[in-house]
């Protein structure tokens, strides 16, 4: 037979014609194609309607091509015929900047609306004592026994955020408590302010090599955050959010380029298309104040982004449902991380290979592609109708999101540690460590990188669903942002779709609608670019 | 590194730290007055435009939960809107889940605070509540027009309909397929419905007057949906199209789909508007719009405050007209309304 069917084939191959493989080639080209297409003439139509390009001056546009446009492009021309690696890094440092802004903004709602610093603090704090109480006993780890050191740390922690109802007040009541407190803005300067201070310390006191560097730089990055602060009182801007800002992108960017100014001595002019970006962007919007050039009509802006829903679609917003969905993130992240890097590390590293995780393994790789709607009624099911929790809260959607995020996490930790060689499982084994000492030293941290990057982009994922939401019945209008786990919560996808469909007006399909759609496309996009840099950053390394 | 410059940084950065901190407090503090609170005063302090609440009054605070008619669920909103302006620390929220949803799965439940309903209440859910202690006070808000639509296109239909014909359209008994069945004259095309679902009380309303509660009721083989822009699309795309919603939708979309005229009981082909729903010119389909606050709920001060509020405004031409697309309250109903639910408020204090 098999004879037979290489003579057939000889037979044929005189008839070939090279048209047909060209055909195909197009027609798979075509197919390649034919999704990014249709996407992109989708998104340009929303972002036209959203932002409204042909709105703005002339003169706008003018200012602009000279401050921001023709600088960047030049010094970028340059860059990439000279030196690409010095682009890569000028492209990284306002990529950087741009994504630790939307999210710094991000975590300032949070303080601002959500979680006075002062609650923060004190929770930070107790917190903060247990674990010091922890790290101490570690030193004497040889004179306690470890069921009694397990035993106090459980306490210690306990007793330190919780206390003892009606005898003993928690740390964070007693810090609460305090008569006089700094204001928020003090806070939030010397807690946010100061862990980023330390990292950025010690990253330069590392690249120097020199502790004097460090603690110079340390201060440095502090004082910045201090005096973003109080520029705050002066400009009329909130100086808690400002502090969060300057604390979480000005400095660390400012960082990282002074760092690689410092390290990086090819690559440093890639600097120079940072600042040409940054700089022709500000001296454009100050140049087209002073004349008075109106910029586009962009239904994203300033406005649209804090205000909360309303009658018209002018005065819409959807600063709500931002802060929902960020809240729900947080919630997902706590919930499905923890669950999922177990489950992940169970599978990999301890899991006999029976039928029992076969079919474990299976049954994961199915939860993953179950579809969202399904999720939503088991968190409907099962959060709702049978543990009777009130509908629509910010705990129950994010258990929900986290359930459906949840195999995802888990295949990704799985991918990300069955990628570390096993030499080094190996190795921490012949050097006598067990196998608890080999997860937690040797397979967690190289994993760790991988293990990140999938979770970010599972979040991404939940962060777009809607229709969990819809079915564990999230309000379709909110006006405040949730404060806690038990109150109502909206978020960005699901205020999208109540104004395209509960609200009639033309106005909401072609101004709210859209712009909603912007400002979550952007938000994905930040989250997604996170991943692929960390994924890069890591790949190059190891 | 060494755990020796380690130690050193820290102590240093420790003694800086605490100089600063040191600075910041003499600087930076403040009287702390968030321990009782919950930081209820963190949020609206920026912005000086909204004083507009009174100063002798303490500020409210909490949460409202409404779910229901998606006919009312625009009104309620605006009237949220208002008074979220007013009181910030007052979380309202709101759900279009139509009447009937929202009485069976939230509101007897207990897990809402005011339902809305584009029909009255009806017996078997009042004893699902009762059966969960919960009172609903019946306040009427608005009165709607309840409008059939039909495609620009369409012009065979002439004057309007008559009762009876929406009546042959809608009913299960001969659901027609054709509009040629309905009447010969009429051009041998498929119809196309399109209505709200069970769950809304658009659609009990719509039986009510028009099918007649008795007999096979309102056929089933049509696009129900709970979302009325997806009806107002429907009718818009096809020329052989019908369907019905409450006024306020269609009166944002004047231009997609035309109002059918109907015939009153004095034999008078009537368009939809706020004049002929509030001379009751226009009927059978004019109809009352309820919102039902839990008598339970209303002893608490922010959901008290807050329905007063709506009952004051429900006069109110500039909200419940212009902004929304309904009849306001006459001033006669109002006062009944508020009496109804001051004695409701005072039963549940």
């Amino acid at each position: 037979m098999a004879t037979q069917s290489d003579t057939d084939q000889i037979q044929g191959f005189g008839q070939v014609s090279r048209t047909t493989g060209v055909i195909f080639r197009y027609l798979l080209m075509g197919a390649t194609m034919f999704g990014i297409v249709t996407l992109a003439i989708l998104l340009v139509y929303v972002a036209n309607d959203a932002i409204q390009p042909l709105t703005a001056d002339a003169g706008w546009y003018l200012v602009f091509f000279v401050t921001f446009v023709a600088p960047t492009t030049l010094v970028g021309a340059y860059l990439y015929r000279t030196n690409v690696d010095a682009l890569k890094l000028g492209l990284l440092v306002v990529g950087m900047l741009a994504v630790t802004l939307m999210f710094s903004g991000g975590v300032a709602i949070v303080f601002v609306d959500i979680v006075p610093p002062l609650v923060s603090l004190s929770y930070a704090i107790g917190l903060l004592v247990p674990f010091a109480a922890v790290v101490l006993m570690t030193k004497y780890e040889d004179a306690i026994p470890f069921t009694a050191r397990v035993a106090a740390t459980g306490a210690i922690f306990f007793l330190s955020l919780f206390g003892i109802p009606g005898y003993y007040h928690s740390i964070p009541e007693m810090v609460q408590k305090i008569p006089v407190v700094p204001t928020e803005w003090v806070i939030i300067t010397l807690v946010f302010g100061g862990v980023v201070a330390v990292v950025v310390g010690q990253y330069f006191a590392r690249i120097r090599e020199n502790t004097r560097a460090g603690v110079v730089a340390g201060v440095a990055a502090l004082a910045a955050t201090g005096a973003a602060a109080v520029s705050g009182m002066f400009t009329g801007v909130n100086p808690t959010a400002l502090a969060v800002v300057a604390a979480g992108a000005f400095v660390p960017t400012a960082a990282y380029a002074g760092g690689a100014a410092l390290t990086r001595e090819e690559e440093r002019i890639g600097l120079l298309l940072a600042a040409v970006v940054i700089g022709g962007s500000l001296v454009g919007a100050g140049i087209v104040d002073v004349l008075g050039f109106a910029g586009p009509q962009s239904w994203v802006d300033w406005q649209f982004l804090t205000s909360s829903h309303s009658g018209t679609a002018e005065n819409a917003g959807l600063y709500p449902a931002i802060g929902g969905s960020i809240l729900l993130m947080v919630t997902v992240a706590a919930l499905s991380f923890p669950l999922g890097v177990g489950a992940a590390v169970y599978l990999e590293e301890y899991a006999p290979d029976n039928v029992f995780t076969r079919f474990i393994d299976v049954n994961i790789s199915n939860l993953a592609g179950v579809p969202s709607v399904v999720y939503g009624l088991l968190g409907l099911g099962v959060f709702v109708t049978y543990l009777g929790q009130p509908t629509g809260t910010v705990l129950i959607g994010g258990a929900t999101l986290a359930l459906l995020i949840l195999p995802i996490v888990i295949i990704s930790s799985r991918e990300a540690i069955r990628s570390v060689p096993q030499d080094m499982r190996q190795a921490s084994y012949g050097m006598g460590a067990t196998r608890w000492q080999t997860v937690k030293n040797v397979v967690l941290p190289e994993a760790f990188p991988g293990i990140l990057t999938g979770t970010i982009l599972a979040l991404g994922r939940a962060i777009g669903e809607t229709a969990p939401l819809i079915m564990i019945g999230a309000p379709n209008v909110l006006f405040n942002l949730p404060t806690e786990l038990s109150s109502k919560v909206s978020a960005m996808p699901l205020q999208v779709y109540a104004w395209s469909s509960l609200f009639a007006s033309e106005d909401f399909y072609t101004k709210a609608v859209p712009a909603g759609v912007v400002v979550l496309l952007a938000v994905l996009l930040a989250m997604n670019s996170v991943a692929i840099v960390l994924r890069n950053k890591f790949e190059s390394e190891s | 590194m060494t755990s020796n410059t380690d130690d050193v940084l820290s102590r240093r950065k420790f003694l800086i730290a605490s100089s600063a901190v040191g600075v910041a407090g003499l600087a930076g503090c403040t009287e702390n007055n968030s321990g009782g609170s919950e930081g209820g005063d963190s949020g609206g302090s920026e912005g000086g435009d909204s004083d507009s609440s009174g100063d002798g009054s303490e500020e409210l605070s909490g949460a409202i939960d409404i779910a229901g008619s998606s006919t009312v669920f625009p009104l309620a909103t605006a009237m949220a809107e208002r008074f979220q302006k007013e009181n910030s620390g007052v979380n309202i929220n709101i759900q279009s889940t139509g009447s009937g949803g929202g009485f069976a799965n939230y509101f007897c439940p207990g897990d809402t605070d005011f339902n809305n309903a584009s029909r009255p209440i009806k017996g078997e859910e009042e004893d699902q509540c009762a059966n969960n202690d919960i009172t609903p006070v019946e306040l009427k808000v608005a009165t709607d027009a309840l409008t059939v639509i039909v495609n620009n296109d369409n012009d065979f239909i002439g004057e309007g309909l008559t009762v009876e014909q929406l009546q042959t359209i809608f009913s299960a008994e001969e659901a027609p397929t054709t509009w040629s069945d309905v009447n010969s004259e009429w051009p041998d095309e498929e119809i196309e419905i399109f209505g709200p679902t069970d769950a809304s009380g658009t659609y009990d309303y719509f039986i009510e007057a028009i099918i007649g509660e008795e007999g096979p009721g309102h056929r089933q083989d049509y696009s129900a949906t709970e979302q009325d822009r997806t009806i107002v699309q429907g009718v818009e795309g096809s020329e052989y199209a019908i369907g019905y919603l409450g006024f306020a939708y269609y009166s944002e979309n004047t231009d997609s789909v035309q109002a059918v005229p109907v015939e009153n009981d004095e034999g008078n082909y009537v368009e939809p508007s706020l004049d002929t729903a509030l001379s009751g010119e226009y009927n059978p389909l004019s109809r009352p719009l309820f919102t039902y606050p839990a008598q339970e709920s209303l002893a608490e001060e922010h959901v008290a405050t807050f329905a007063r509020y709506w009952m004051e405004n429900s006069t109110s031409k500039e909200i419940v007209a212009d902004e929304v697309g309904y009849v306001p309250l006459g001033d006669d109903e109002q006062q009944e309304m508020l009496d109804k639910l001051n004695a409701a408020i005072e039963e549940a204090n």
